[in-house]
This record gives structure tokens, C-alpha cells and sequence, in this order.
């Protein structure tokens, strides 16, 4: 056999191997890339900071998951750590001074960069979604009802990749060994100034931050209703613009490659911004519903659709039924109604039935005036119904609350929708009337005005804030006489003036 | 000519001027800190008192209780931290390590120096005043967490050992709303506090003996 009689091999085709080259550069990238040194350092602060405050939360999603996906600290625990490494990565070939080596190389440096860039972000996200499926699996341990929602999973995912961009960005134009402390400080910022506004805004263009609550994330959604996708949608486009933009920023440099390519890649960076230019627009056109918050471009009427349930019951006196997701709470409820229906039993406008009502989000953004009381219990319906919103108390183990506080917050809103008829902040006779019975079911005046009344939405305005003393003296006085009467006398008073003390027409001396 | 010659200066040439008295010591400090980009972590951290200097004097808020009040203050001490980590690391890898008998002696000085120069340029900044805890808090956070950097300096190499004192900055945050005791989350202490300062101390102590010792660990991946 001689050399020209050897079977001919088949040399690979250059357009495949095109990609075959720029995969295995990626295999090296991935090799050879910083961010598992650190995702181990994530991994602690996302459980530090996320993880170990939502797994004491009540078990329902939107509880659960209010500090990870409604405050975006699945976003802000990974950040900065992301940021920096990403600038780390991207600096990497000026700080070595290879820039003008790499320029000459067989692919366009743009080419590099992008390998480098999508190493990093692969271990970014990958750490992400990791991470987030193991928390998901964790906190469902003890969640009875419903799913998590995937879109605001989607958003951190999201983010993550529009931050690396923006850190190897950064690192690229910029090369120093400074680069990576500055832009990790600057994600902490960013995310600390978006922390701020998310806080304070609820409607317009700031709900497109990550980082905001208000009008999207908790209330009963996932219960009653579904977490609407609107809002997490426009956050995608929003971040996933600035990732698309950012990256496609390092394609346009002389250097980066050919002319075509840097033309192209000026075009896809600019339609990265108008993507994200687009999804502000998007959410300044938003409106707050009472399932959440509605874009009306983006919005499906199928999400708004209650979702339906069979609710479970129990005796209390009188029947009271919860949502399936509320049943490990429904001992409580009856517990807490038991000596307050006591009292009511008998008189007019007492409740027949108790039940659930979803608690909703207030439309025109949050906020509490002096006209409302926000979201309270209330009595309605003949036979009366007493109409109970779970979700906008603070259950057990929600935001530092215990199992008495939830008791006394049942018992007081029920009395207060049954002595003033359910809105606004009662007069005075109403108020001293609500504190009686509300004592002789089992919370005295002094822990009513420390804790259970500036904890209802209409406390404030009666007790002062929290540790301001207590009732107003005269109301307090009344209140003490009203509680010692025989429970005989105060059930017949209360039968003669119920009606007149609703609406408004008794003074405090009036009250025996 | 022989060769023994061509050491001699021809007669005729001129004599050479005189060498400036620059100890060889100030020229090779000089110099190592220059390899490690001190004069620009002087800058940064010059702007980071600038910083501190601003948000004082102008009241930046935060929304929240105690661990949010010290928020903008920590992350600032944070950043210094995380600069003074990052100038940890030489370009110049084993050659300097075999040849440079003085660098365990380099890099304590310019750990030292650089730290000095960071409390100094934040205790600058917060002469607008207000700064939670006042210049003793600021002295032991500064101590504490530049320590942390140095430590992460060694095990993470140099390139990552801003991101430890990051990871302190959410732990002690955290420590701070929980209204944690322990003394390692010395900035939820009082600023007196001696358990707080030992600790922080110990800290700064330990990082400064490794950095001397081993220095900044070098990985392929920087």
C-alpha cells in the first residue's frame, strides 16, 4: 500500500467545524472558570439570608416564598458574588495584557468572550436553579396545598445572567484587579437602592424592580387565586434586555471581529435595550387588581380566574369553614371564635356561619387612609355571615407573630366587625364596648392596647403606636365597667342597643 | 584593549553622575507595592471615604431597624475590605517567591499600610458625623473584616478574597436583625464592646500572620 493508495478521511466540513471549535472552547471555559469557587459562599448566604427565614414562615407558598421571590433575595444573595466573578472572568485577558494577542487569533475575539461569558453564566444559573430546587424541595416539606410559582423563579434566573453580563462587561472594557470588587460593590448597591424604591412604590414603572413586593407577591395567591404572571414576565423581558444588551456591547469594539459581526452585534445590543426600554413601558401601563397586578399587553383572562376549592369546616359554636391551604390553622379559628361567639350568641347580627374570604391586594397600589381600614373581617348577609380574611392577618410564625397574637387578632377583628359593623376605626362607645367583650374573651385591656390593638389595621389610631400606653382613659374606664356587669346584663343591653351603638348613636356615658 | 580593560571607562569619557540616595529597601517596597496596584487601592479607597463622607452628611436612609441603620456604614467597610484583598496577589508567581527574601516582610507592610490607610481614609469620611458606633466601631469593623479578606486572601486566592468579606457583610447584616450576641458578629456588638474588639482583633491578627507567611494563594483559574 502506498501513500496515495490510502482510503481518502474525510476532512470536516468548515461550517461544522465552526461550532465544534467554539463547543470545545467552551468545555475549557467551563474548566477553567472561577464561579464554583464561589458558589459554595452563595450557597451559604442564600441559606443564611433566604433559606433559614423562609423555612420559619407559615406554610403557604406565598408566605414562604414573600422574602425569596416577592423581595427578589434570590436575586440580591446572588448578585454580587455573580457580578464580581463575571468581572473577574471578562477582565482576565486584559489584565494579562493577551487583548491584542487574542484580536489576531483564528476566531473573532468576540467569539472568545462569548465562551467565556456563557462558562460563566452557565455556572451562574446552574448554581441558581440548583440551589432553588433544592429550597422549593425543602420548604414543600410542610406545604399542604398548591404549587410555587415559576415565573418569579424564572426572574432570577434571568437576573443572575443580566448581572454576569453587566460584571464581565464591566471587567472586559475595564481590565483591573479593581474591577471585581467594584462591580460586585456596585450590584450590592443596585440592589440595595432597588430594595429601597421596592419598599416605598406600588404602582408604575418601579414594579418592574426585582426586588418589589408591593401589588404582585403574597396576599392569598396560589390560594384563592393564581399568581399572576404579568408582572414577572415584564421582569424578564426587562433583565433578559440588559443581559442581551450588555453582551452583545462586547461584539461592538474594533477589535472584537469582523465588520458584519460588529454591525450585527451593535444592532442585537440595541435591541437588548429596546426590550428593556419596552418592558418599563410595559409596567408603567399597569394597573393593581385584586388578584394582582395586571399589564393589560401582556395579561391572559384565564389567570384571573378564582381558583375553585372545596372548603373544610368545623364547629365552633357556629360552622366555620376554611380553604384546604388554611386547614392546619382551623383549630385555631375555632379556638379563637369559641368565646366570642359565646357572647354574640343570640343578638342581632350575630354571625350564623363563618367563612374564609380571599384576602386580596388594594387596588391603587398599598397603603392604608384615615377613610379605610384596609382589608378587615367583616359581617354580612342574612342569615349574618362572618366573612374572615386569613391571609391578611399575620399567622403563626409570620414576621415575628405567635400563636397568641393570631388568636387575639381573630378575636378582635370579629368583635370589631360585629360592634361597628365591620369599617372604619368604631367612637368611642363602640371602642369601649369591642374592649369589653374582647376582654371576656380572654385578652385583657392592658395586652389589647401593647399588642392586639396596634397590630389591627385601626389600632394605631385608637392606642397610639406600639408602646404608647393604652386606651384613652374614659374609654378604658367604660370598658372595665361594661366587662364587669353579669354576663346576663351586658347580653340583654347589648340586645336593646346593638343597633343604636352601630350606628353610631350612643355616647360612652349612655353605657351602663 | 584586553578584555581586562573594557571594564575601565575610556579616559576620555565622561564621569557618570552621581546615583540618588534611594535606599534599595524604600525602591524594592516601592516597587512591590506597585506590583500590587497599592497606589490605585489608595484611590479606591480615598472614594470609598468619600463615600462614607456623603451618605453622612446627607442622611442616606435606609428603611428598617438596627441592622439597616448600619447598612450603608458596613457595606462601605465592607469595600475597603474587599480592595485591600485584592491587592493580595502578585503577577509575578514562583520566580517571586524564590528570589524575594523580603516578601514575607512586603507583604505584612503593605497589609499593614494599606489597612492603616483605609481606616484612615473612612475615619476621614465620617467626620460628617453620625456614623453608627463612631471611629471605635469603624476601627474594629475595618480590623475585623480587612482580616477576613486576608484569610479568603489565602484560601480563595487573591483574585476572590473580596468575596468573603461580602459573605460577612450578609452574615453580620443578618446577626444585626436577629439581634444576635455572639461576639464573631462584632458589628451587632456595642462599639466599647471588648469581646467584639477581641475577636475582630483576632481576626485581623490571623490574616495578617497567614498573608505574611503564605500569602495570597495562586490559582490556575486566576
Amino acid at each position: 500500500m502506498t501513500a496515495t493508495s490510502a482510503p481518502v478521511r474525510c476532512t470536516p466540513q468548515a461550517g461544522r467545524a465552526a461550532p465544534l471549535g467554539l463547543a470545545r472552547l467552551l468545555r475549557v471555559e467551563l474548566r477553567r472558570n472561577a464561579m464554583p469557587f464561589v458558589l459554595p459562599l452563595i450557597a451559604l448566604v442564600f441559606w443564611f439570608d433566604s433559606y433559614r427565614i423562609a423555612a420559619t414562615l407559615p406554610p403557604l407558598w406565598a408566605e414562604r416564598l414573600f422574602y425569596i421571590f416577592g423581595q427578589g433575595h434570590m436575586l440580591i444573595d446572588f448578585a454580587p458574588f455573580v457580578a464580581g466573578v463575571a468581572a473577574w472572568m471578562g477582565s482576565r485577558d486584559g489584565r494579562r495584557g493577551l487583548a491584542d494577542l487574542l484580536a489576531t487569533g483564528a476566531r473573532p475575539r468576540f467569539a472568545v468572550q462569548f465562551a467565556t461569558w456563557a462558562a460563566t453564566v452557565i455556572w451562574a444559573v446552574g448554581g441558581y436553579l440548583v440551589f432553588m430546587a433544592a429550597t422549593l424541595w425543602a420548604l414543600s416539606r410542610s406545604i399542604t396545598y398548591g404549587a410555587p410559582p415559576y415565573w418569579p423563579l424564572a426572574v432570577g434566573a434571568v437576573g443572575v445572567a443580566a448581572f454576569s453580563a453587566a460584571g464581565f462587561a464591566a471587567g472586559a472594557f475595564f481590565p483591573t484587579r479593581f474591577t471585581a470588587p467594584v462591580a460586585a460593590f456596585g450590584a450590592l448597591l443596585a440592589c440595595g437602592v432597588s430594595s429601597q424604591i421596592g419598599f416605598n412604590e406600588g404602582t408604575g414603572w418601579a414594579l418592574i424592580l426585582p426586588t418589589n413586593s408591593n401589588s404582585n407577591f403574597g396576599q392569598d395567591a396560589g390560594v384563592f387565586y393564581q399568581f399572576l404572571p404579568d408582572l414577572p414576565i415584564a421582569r424578564v423581558m426587562f433583565l433578559g434586555g440588559i443581559a442581551v444588551a450588555l453582551v452583545a456591547l462586547l461584539g461592538v469594539p474594533v477589535t472584537a471581529g469582523s465588520l458584519r459581526l460588529r454591525h450585527i452585534a451593535t444592532v442585537v445590543s440595541a435591541a437588548g435595550a429596546a426590550l428593556t426600554v419596552t418592558a418599563i413601558a410595559l409596567t408603567a401601563t399597569a394597573q393593581v387588581t385584586g388578584y394582582g397586578t395586571v399589564i393589560p399587553a401582556l395579561h391572559d383572562a384565564a389567570s384571573s380566574r378564582p381558583i375553585p376549592y372545596t372548603p373544610v369546616c368545623r364547629n365552633a359554636g357556629i360552622r366555620v369553614c376554611v380553604h384546604p391551604a388554611y386547614r392546619p390553622w382551623l383549630a385555631d379559628v375555632t379556638a379563637a371564635l369559641r368565646p366570642v361567639q359565646t357572647q354574640m350568641a343570640g343578638l342581632p347580627g350575630a354571625p350564623a356561619r363563618a367563612d374564609q374570604v380571599a384576602t386580596l391586594f388594594t387596588v391603587g397600589g398599598p397603603g392604608l387612609g384615615r377613610s379605610s381600614v384596609g382589608q378587615i373581617a367583616t359581617i354580612s348577609g342574612q342569615p349574618a355571615v362572618l366573612y374572615l380574611p386569613l391571609g391578611a392577618l399575620n399567622l403563626s410564625g409570620a414576621f415575628g407573630q405567635d400563636r397568641t397574637d393570631f388568636l387575639d387578632a381573630i378575636k378582635l377583628q370579629t368583635v370589631h366587625a360585629f360592634v361597628t359593623a365591620g369599617s372604619g376605626y368604631g367612637d368611642p362607645a363602640q371602642t369601649a364596648v369591642q374592649a369589653a367583650l374582647v376582654q371576656n374573651a380572654g385578652i385583657p385591656l392592658a395586652r389589647q392596647a401593647r399588642q392586639a390593638l396596634p397590630d389591627s389595621p385601626w389600632g394605631n389610631a385608637i392606642a397610639g403606636p406600639p408602646g404608647n400606653g393604652g386606651y384613652p382613659a374614659q374609654i378604658a374606664t367604660a370598658a372595665t365597667r361594661f366587662a364587669a356587669l353579669p354576663a346576663a346584663t351586658r347580653h340583654a343591653w347589648l340586645a336593646g342597643h346593638l343597633t343604636a351603638l352601630r350606628a353610631g348613636h350612643l355616647t360612652l356615658a349612655q353605657l351602663p | 584593549m584586553t578584555a581586562a580593560d573594557v571594564h575601565r571607562p575610556a579616559p576620555e569619557a565622561a564621569p557618570p553622575p552621581p546615583a540618588r540616595a534611594v535606599p534599595g529597601w524604600l525602591r524594592l517596597a516601592w516597587l512591590y507595592l506597585v506590583s500590587r496596584r497599592a497606589p490605585a487601592a489608595v484611590a479606591v479607597l480615598a472614594g470609598l471615604g468619600a463615600v462614607l463622607w456623603a451618605s453622612l452628611h446627607w442622611h442616606w436612609d435606609v428603611a428598617g431597624g438596627a441592622a439597616a441603620q448600619q447598612a450603608i456604614p458596613l457595606a462601605i467597610e465592607t469595600g475597603a475590605a474587599m480592595v485591600i484583598a485584592v491587592t493580595c496577589y502578585g503577577p509575578f508567581g514562583e520566580p517571586e517567591r524564590a528570589t524575594g527574601r523580603w516578601l514575607p516582610c512586603l507583604r505584612l507592610a503593605a497589609a499593614v499600610l494599606l489597612t492603616t490607610v483605609a481606616f484612615g481614609a473612612l475615619a476621614a469620611g465620617s467626620t460628617a458625623g453620625g456614623l453608627p458606633g463612631g471611629i471605635p466601631a469603624l476601627l474594629r469593623n475595618v480590623a475585623g473584616m480587612t482580616g477576613i479578606g486576608l484569610l479568603a486572601a489565602a484560601v480563595l486566592g487573591g483574585a476572590l478574597g473580596w468575596a468573603a468579606p461580602l459573605v460577612y457583610l450578609v452574615l453580620a447584616e443578618g446577626a444585626l436583625a436577629d439581634g444576635a450576641t455572639t461576639p464573631w458578629a462584632w458589628p451587632a456588638r456595642p462599639p466599647h464592646d471588648l469581646g467584639g474588639a477581641l475577636c475582630a482583633g483576632a481576626v485581623l491578627a490571623a490574616g495578617l500572620l497567614v498573608t505574611t507567611v503564605r500569602g495570597a494563594r495562586e490559582s490556575v483559574r486566576d
